[in-house]
C-alpha cells in the first residue's frame, strides 16, 4: 500500500542509524540520564561528557526529557538505560523517590552509578559531581554585600524551594547574609520557578513594596533574567547579581545591566561523571561527593579563558 | 374526510426574507398532493414549519383537526409526520439499520447495551415491506443514492407516519428506479398515507400525484387537480408568464470538424475501452443509468482521474493528459455533477469564482489582483448569462442552484474552454432557469463549442441533443440519433449489461 | 462484448480485490497497523538481545500505560470529529486533586481516587458544554481548557509537587502487581493491567451502547443525527465528560507511578496521545475508528522509542523517526480512504 521505495528507503535508514549507533564490544558503555536536554546547561554538561569520553575511549550516550517536570519520561530512559545492562551510569534525578527502585536494581546487577547536579537522596550513587550550591550561594551574598556597601535592603528570587538546588542557593544566600553581613537585612524571598515573567513580576512586586531596596539576586538562570527584566520596567537602581550564564545574561553583564553572576562549571560537571564512572570501574575508591566548582564573574573576567570555557550561551 | 394536514395564512420571514406569506395548503389521507414551484418559492420552507424543522411567525396548522406547534423535529415525528430531506439525512459510516433506528434503537442488557440483533430484524421487517432488497447491515456510506433514498423511505416508514414528506425524492433517480419509487408510493396511499410531493420533474408530478399546489416567491397561488390541469398552466402559475414551448428548436447543425476524439479510453474500475467523437458546434447527449460510468469517462478526459490507457485527440492533435492543468490548456471544461463541491468555491463571492479558472489574467506583476479588471469580467458575465444575484461581492452560497450553475459555466467560458463536458447541469433548477441553460447550450454549441451533455432527464437529452450516446456499466452500448430516438429505446441500450441478470 | 476473463485471471483479481477491501476495511487497518508493530519488535528483538528481556519488555509496558489512558480519552472525542487538546493537563490537574484529597486532608484513598474521576468528567462536561452549547470549535474550546486547567492545577497545588509518602498503598495502584502475585514470574504493573481493563470496557462502550453509536454518528453526520430527532448536543456533552473521566484514571496512574501529583507535568501528553490514536487508524475527520487501533497506535510508538534507545540512537534521531512515523500513518491512512 505504500509507496516501496518510500519504505525501502525508510528501512534503509532506520538500519544505518541504529547499527551505526550500537557501542561496540570492547569499548565501556555508559549512558547518562541528565534532568533536561534542549536547554544551553545540560549541552554543556553532554559537551563535557564527550571530551572526557573521548580521551578515555568510552561510549556515552545523553538523554532528558524535554522538560524539568516529566519525571515520569526520565524514569522510562532510566528503566531503558539500564536494561542495556551498561558498565556504568550517570543520573541527575528530576525525583529522586521515583529513581529509588530502579537504582537498587542497578545495584544488585553491579552497576556503578554516577549522580550529577542535584544528588538523590539515597547512597546507591558511588559518588556525586555537583556544585556545591551552599558555597556558590555564599559566595553570591558576599559579592553582593561588597557592591551595596555592605549595609542595606536586598531580595532573593529563586526559582523554587523542593529541588535540592533552590534549597541549598537560598539557605546559602540567606546563611552568609547573617552569618558575615549583619547590616544587610533580607526584606524577601520569592519562587518564580525559574520562568522569566514570573520573576520579573515577583521583582516588581518587591521593588514596589521596597523603595530603599538595594540588591537582588536571582538564583538561576530564568530567575535572573525574570529580575534583570523587572528593574529595567521600573527603571529603579538596583545591584542585580545572577547565577549560571546564557546568552541574556551575559549580554547584561557586558553592558552593566547586571553586575556579575556564579557561574557553574556544566563542562565539569559532564567530563567528572565520565572520569568518575571510569575510576569506578577499575576498582578506585571515590569521595562521596566532588565539588565541579563555581566561579563568581561579572565585566572584568567574562573573557578571561578560565571563565569563558564554562560559560554556555 | 379531516384533512391530516391543513395549513391556514401561515407567514415566516428570515432575516431580509419573507420566505413565506399568507399561505394555504391542505392534505387528505390517501392522497399524493404535489408542491411546485420556482426556487426560491418556499415549498421547502413550508413543509420544513410543518414538520417541525422551524417554527412559523404567523397563521395556522391543523393536524387532524387539531392545532398543532410542533416544536422540533421529534415532536413531529413522534406525531407521525415523516419528512424525507432534498439532502439525505443519512450518516454515512453508519448500517442501514442503524439509520432506520436513529435515536430509538432497542436497548439490550440492562438498558445500557444496545441489541443489534433485535435492530437488524425490525429493519429487515420493513425493507421486505416495500420491496427494498438491501442487507440491513450493510454501510450506507457504500449504498448507491438510489438505495440511499430508498432507505430514508424506509426509515421514516418505520416511525409509522401517518402523513410522508418527500421533498425532490427523484432528484438522483433514473426512470427504472423513480418507477420503483412510485409503486411504492401508490401502496402507501392505498394505506390512508398523506404524501406531500416536492418536485421540479413536472411530467413526473402529473403521473403520481392527485392535487397540485403552486407557490411563487412565498405566495400561494392555487390548487389544482392533477388530472384536468394542463402543464402549461402550472408552469404558467409557477412563473407568473407563460414559457415559450420547450420542444425541439431547430439550429444550426453541427460542423465537420471533429474537436475531441477519444479512442480506447479505460480507466479502472469504471471506463472501458470507450470510444466517441464530438465535432465543432455539436450537443452529444450521454444517456444511461446511474453507475453507467458517463461521469467517470469525463473524469478521466479531463484528467481528475487517471486513466490506464487511451488517446485523446484535440483538433486532431494528441494530447497527453497528466492532470487537469494539461486538459484546461488544451481547451476542455468539465462542469461537474456537484458544483457545491466540484465546481464553485461556496464561501467566496461571484467575481471570485467566475475568474478562479483564469487569475492569471488578472494579475499586475504577476502578483497583485487588479480588482477593477476583475470586477469588469465579472459584469460582463453576469450580463451575459443573465445571472440574478445582487452584486458581484455577493456571497455563492447565498444563490439559487440556477444561478450558482451559471457561474460554473461563466468560469469556464472565461477560459475559452471549446469543449465542454456538461455533467447534470440542471439537476435541482427550476423551470424557469432550466430553459435558460438550455438556451445557453443551444448559443454554446451555436458558437462552435463541441458539447458533451450527460443527464439522467431523457427528455433533455432527446431535447437538445444532435446525437445520444448510451453507456451501461462503463462501456458504450449504442449511439442513436434524435430522430430515431424514444425513451424506450435509449432504456434498452442503457440496461444491455455484460451478463444476462434476472429482472 | 468482451470475452469474459479465463478463471486464473478471473481468480487473480478477486484475490487482488479481497486484499484491497482488507486493508481498506476498518478490520484492515487494524491489521496493518498491528503487522506494523510485530515488525517493529522483531527488528529491535533482532538488532539488540536487551530489547526482548522482561525487565525491559515491562518498562515498555509501564511507559505506555498513562499515554494509552490518555490515548483513549482522546479516542471517542476525535470520532465525534472534535479534538481535545486538554487531556494532558486534565490529567496533572486530576493527580493534584487526588493528590490533594489523599495528602493535605487525609480522606480515604477510595475518596481521592472518585475526586479524580470527578474533577476530570466535570472538566470534560464544560468542554463538552462549550463545544455543543456555544458553538465554540472543539480545538479553541479544549485550548482554552488546557489553560484552565494546568493553571488550576499549579494554584491548588501552591506550585509544589504534593507527595504521597503517607499513603503507601497509593503507589500500588499503578507499580503494585496483582499479576505478579499469582505468577511471579511475570511481574506486570497494575497500571498496565488498568489499561487494558479500561481498554476493554471502552470498546464495549463504543460498539454496544446508544453513546458509542452516537459517537460515531455524530462524527458521520452531525446534521443528519440532529434531524432525526437526536438530542446532539446532550450526547456531545455526555462524550466529552466520559472523556474527562478517563482523563482522572490516567491522572492516578501518573500520580500513582510517581508516587506525587507534578503539577507542572502534563502539557504536551496531549499530543501524543493523538498521535496514538491517528497512528491506530483512527481519522482525525471523525466517524470512523477503534479502541484496539488506539491501543495499537500507543504501543507502536513506546516500542519505536524504546527500542532506538535500547540501540543507543541519539536522543535528537528518535523525536525526528517518531515524527516520520505519524506523517507515514497520517498518510496510509489518506491512501486507504481514496480507495473508499
Amino acid at each position: 500500500m505504500l509507496n516501496k521505495t518510500l519504505m525501502t528507503a525508510l528501512i534503509g535508514t532506520a538500519a544505518v542509524v541504529s547499527l551505526s549507533s550500537a557501542p561496540r564490544a570492547d569499548e565501556p558503555y555508559i549512558p547518562l540520564v541528565s534532568k533536561g536536554f534542549q536547554h544551553q546547561f545540560w549541552q554543556a554538561v553532554k559537551l563535557g561528557a564527550e571530551q572526557s569520553a573521548k580521551k578515555l575511549n568510552v561510549k556515552i550516550t545523553f538523554e532528558g526529557p524535554e522538560t524539568e517536570a516529566m519525571v515520569d519520561k526520565q524514569i522510562d530512559m532510566l528503566a531503558a538505560d539500564l536494561a542495556k545492562h551498561p558498565n556504568a551510569i550517570g543520573f541527575a534525578a528530576l525525583d529522586s523517590k521515583a529513581a529509588i527502585p530502579y537504582l537498587q536494581k542497578a545495584q544488585a546487577e553491579h552497576i556503578p552509578v554516577i549522580a550529577f547536579d542535584s544528588g538523590v537522596d539515597s547512597d546507591i550513587p558511588l559518588t556525586t559531581c555537583a556544585t556545591d550550591n551552599i558555597a556558590a550561594a555564599g559566595e553570591a551574598a558576599d559579592k553582593l554585600a561588597a557592591l551595596i556597601g555592605d549595609s542595606g535592603d536586598v531580595a532573593a528570587v529563586v526559582h523554587d524551594q523542593t529541588s535540592r538546588t533552590g534549597i541549598d542557593r537560598r539557605d546559602g544566600f540567606v546563611k552568609r547574609m547573617k552569618e558575615k553581613h549583619p547590616n544587610i537585612k533580607i526584606v524577601s524571598v520569592q519562587y518564580g520557578g525559574g520562568d522569566h515573567l514570573k520573576s520579573a513580576e515577583i521583582t516588581k512586586a518587591i521593588l514596589q513594596a521596597n523603595p530603599n531596596l538595594k540588591g537582588i539576586s536571582g538564583a538561576n538562570e530564568g530567575s535572573a533574567i525574570g529580575v534583570l527584566i523587572g528593574v529595567k520596567e521600573l527603571k529603579r537602581k538596583v545591584v542585580v547579581v545572577g547565577y549560571d550564564s546564557g546568552q541574556d545574561q551575559i549580554n547584561a553583564i557586558k553592558s552593566g545591566e547586571e553586575a556579575g553572576a556564579i557561574t557553574q562549571n556544566p563542562i565539569g560537571i559532564g567530563s567528572c561523571v565520565v572520569d568518575s564512572a571510569v575510576k569506578a570501574l577499575h576498582n578506585e575508591k571515590l569521595p562521596k561527593v566532588v565539588d565541579t566548582g563555581f566561579y563568581y564573574y561579572d565585566k572584568s573576567n567574562i573573557d578571561d579563558p578560565k571563565i569563558a570555557a564554562v560559560l554556555y550561551k | 374526510m379531516t384533512p391530516l394536514i391543513s395549513v391556514k395564512d401561515l407567514s415566516k420571514s428570515f432575516p431580509g426574507v419573507h420566505a413565506l406569506s399568507h399561505v394555504h395548503f391542505e392534505l387528505v389521507p390517501g392522497e399524493v398532493h404535489a408542491l411546485v414551484g420556482e426556487n426560491g418559492a418556499g415549498k421547502s420552507t413550508l413543509m420544513k414549519i410543518v414538520s417541525g424543522v422551524y417554527s412559523r411567525d404567523s397563521g395556522e396548522i391543523l393536524y387532524n383537526g387539531e392545532p398543532v406547534n410542533f416544536l422540533s423535529p421529534r415532536a413531529a415525528q413522534d406525531a407521525g409526520i415523516g419528512i424525507i430531506h432534498q439532502e439525505l439525512n443519512l450518516v454515512h459510516h453508519l448500517t442501514v439499520a442503524q439509520n432506520m433506528f436513529i435515536g430509538r434503537e432497542p436497548r439490550g442488557r440492562w438498558r445500557v447495551f444496545l441489541d443489534e440483533d433485535k435492530l437488524n430484524r425490525q429493519a429487515r421487517e420493513i425493507l421486505e415491506r416495500i420491496g427494498l432488497r438491501v442487507d440491513p447491515r450493510a454501510v450506507v456510506g457504500g449504498l448507491s443514492i438510489a438505495k440511499q433514498q430508498m432507505v430514508e423511505i424506509a426509515k421514516a416508514l418505520s416511525h409509522h407516519s401517518r402523513v410522508l414528506i418527500m421533498d425532490e425524492p427523484p432528484a438522483a433517480l433514473n426512470a427504472a428506479e423513480v418507477a420503483e419509487l412510485f409503486s411504492i408510493v401508490r401502496e402507501l396511499k392505498a394505506a390512508g398515507v398523506g404524501i406531500a410531493y416536492i418536485s421540479h420533474k413536472l411530467e413526473e408530478i402529473k403521473e403520481i400525484s392527485d392535487r397540485v399546489t403552486v407557490l411563487r416567491d412565498g405566495q400561494f397561488v392555487a390548487t389544482v387537480p392533477t388530472a384536468t390541469t394542463g402543464l402549461d398552466r402550472i408552469i404558467a402559475m409557477m412563473v407568473g408568464r407563460t414559457l415559450s414551448e420547450t420542444l425541439r428548436i431547430e439550429r444550426k447543425s453541427p460542423q465537420s470538424e471533429v474537436a475531441l476524439e477519444v479512442r480506447n479510453l479505460n480507466c479502472a474500475p469504471l471506463v472501458r475501452n470507450v470510444s466517441f467523437r464530438v465535432h465543432r458546434g455539436e450537443i452529444v447527449g450521454f444517456a444511461g443509468l446511474m453507475g453507467a460510468g458517463r461521469t467517470e469517462v469525463a473524469r478521466a478526459v479531463f484528467g481528475a482521474d487517471k486513466a490506464q490507457s487511451g488517446e485523446i485527440v484535440v483538433h486532431g492533435a494528441a494530447v497527453r493528459i497528466k492532470s487537469p492543468v494539461d486538459v484546461v490548456t488544451a481547451g476542455i471544461g468539465y462542469l461537474s455533477e456537484d458544483r457545491k463541491r466540484f465546481g464553485l468555491a461556496t464561501g467566496m463571492d461571484v467575481e471570485s469564482n467566475v475568474v478562479m479558472a483564469t487569475l492569471a489574467r488578472y494579475l499586475s506583476l504577476k502578483f497583485f489582483l487588479r480588482k477593477q479588471s476583475i470586477r469588469e469580467s465579472a459584469l460582463a458575465f453576469i450580463r451575459l448569462l443573465n445571472i440574478r444575484t445582487p452584486s458581484p461581492r455577493q456571497e455563492v452560497a447565498l444563490l439559487s442552484g440556477g444561478n450558482q450553475q451559471k457561474i460554473v459555466v461563466a468560469k469556464w467560458l472565461a477560459r475559452n474552454c471549446d469543449i465542454l463536458f456538461f455533467d447534470e447541469p440542471t439537476r435541482g433548477i427550476d423551470v424557469g432557469a432550466k430553459a435558460e441553460i438550455y438556451r445557453l447550450l443551444r448559443t454554446l454549441a451555436d458558437e462552435g463549442k463541441a458539447i458533451v451533455l450527460i443527464s439522467s432527464e431523457l427528455p433533455e437529452i432527446l431535447q437538445l441533443s444532435d446525437r445520444i450516446v448510451v453507456m451501461c456499466e462503463g462501456r458504450i452500448t449504442g449511439e442513436l440519433m434524435p430522430a430515431g430516438a424514444t425513451q424506450e429505446r435509449i432504456m434498452d441500450l442503457a440496461t444491455e449489461r455484460e451478463t444476462a441478470e434476472a429482472a | 462484448m468482451a470475452q469474459s476473463d479465463t478463471a486464473a485471471v478471473s481468480l487473480g483479481k478477486r484475490t487482488v480485490v479481497f486484499g484491497a477491501q482488507l486493508f481498506s476495511s476498518p478490520a484492515g487497518q487494524k491489521l496493518l497497523a498491528f503487522g506494523s508493530l510485530i515488525v517493529l519488535v522483531i527488528y529491535f528483538a533482532f538488532a539488540s538481545p536487551a530489547f526482548l528481556h522482561i525487565d525491559n519488555i515491562i518498562g515498555i509496558l509501564q511507559s505506555t500505560a498513562v499515554n494509552g489512558v490518555l490515548a483513549i480519552a482522546s479516542t471517542f472525542v476525535i470520532i465525534t470529529g472534535g479534538i481535545d487538546l486538554s487531556v494532558g493537563c486534565l490529567m496533572t490537574f486530576c493527580a493534584v486533586a487526588a493528590g490533594m484529597v489523599l495528602s493535605s486532608w487525609h480522606l480515604p484513598l477510595w475518596i481521592s481516587i472518585v475526586a479524580a474521576v470527578g474533577v476530570g468528567a466535570l472538566s470534560g462536561t464544560v468542554s463538552g458544554t462549550l463545544v455543543a452549547k456555544l458553538k465554540i470549535p472543539p480545538f479553541i474550546a479544549t485550548l482554552g481548557m488546557m489553560l484552565v486547567n494546568k493553571g488550576l492545577a499549579l494554584v491548588v497545588s501552591a506550585d509544589k509537587p504534593i507527595y504521597f509518602v503517607d499513603t503507601p498503598s497509593f503507589s500500588q495502584i499503578s507499580q503494585g502487581s496483582v499479576i505478579g502475585y499469582i505468577l511471579p514470574s511475570v511481574p506486570i504493573p497494575n497500571g498496565v493491567l488498568i489499561l487494558f481493563v479500561l481498554a476493554f470496557a471502552a470498546s464495549v462502550v463504543l460498539n454496544r451502547t446508544a453513546l458509542g453509536r452516537y459517537t460515531f454518528a455524530l462524527g458521520s453526520n452531525e446534521e443528519a443525527v440532529r434531524l432525526s430527532g437526536v438530542n446532539v448536543d446532550a450526547w456531545k456533552i455526555a462524550i466529552y465528560g466520559l472523556g474527562g473521566a478517563i482523563c482522572g484514571i490516567a491522572g492516578i496512574l501518573i500520580a500513582s507511578r510517581l508516587n506525587s501529583a507534578q503539577p507542572a507535568l502534563g502539557q504536551g501528553y496531549e499530543l501524543e496521545a493523538i498521535a496514538a490514536v491517528v497512528i491506530g487508524g483512527t481519522s482525525l475527520s471523525g466517524g470512523t475508528g477503534t479502541i484496539l487501533g488506539t491501543i495499537i497506535g500507543a504501543f507502536i510508538m513506546s516500542v519505536l522509542t524504546n527500542g532506538l534507545r535500547i540501540l543507543s540512537v541519539a536522543q535528537e534521531w528518535q523525536i525526528v523517526v517518531t515524527g516520520l512515523i505519524i506523517i507515514l500513518a497520517v498518510y496510509a491512512d489518506i491512501l486507504r480512504r481514496r480507495r473508499i
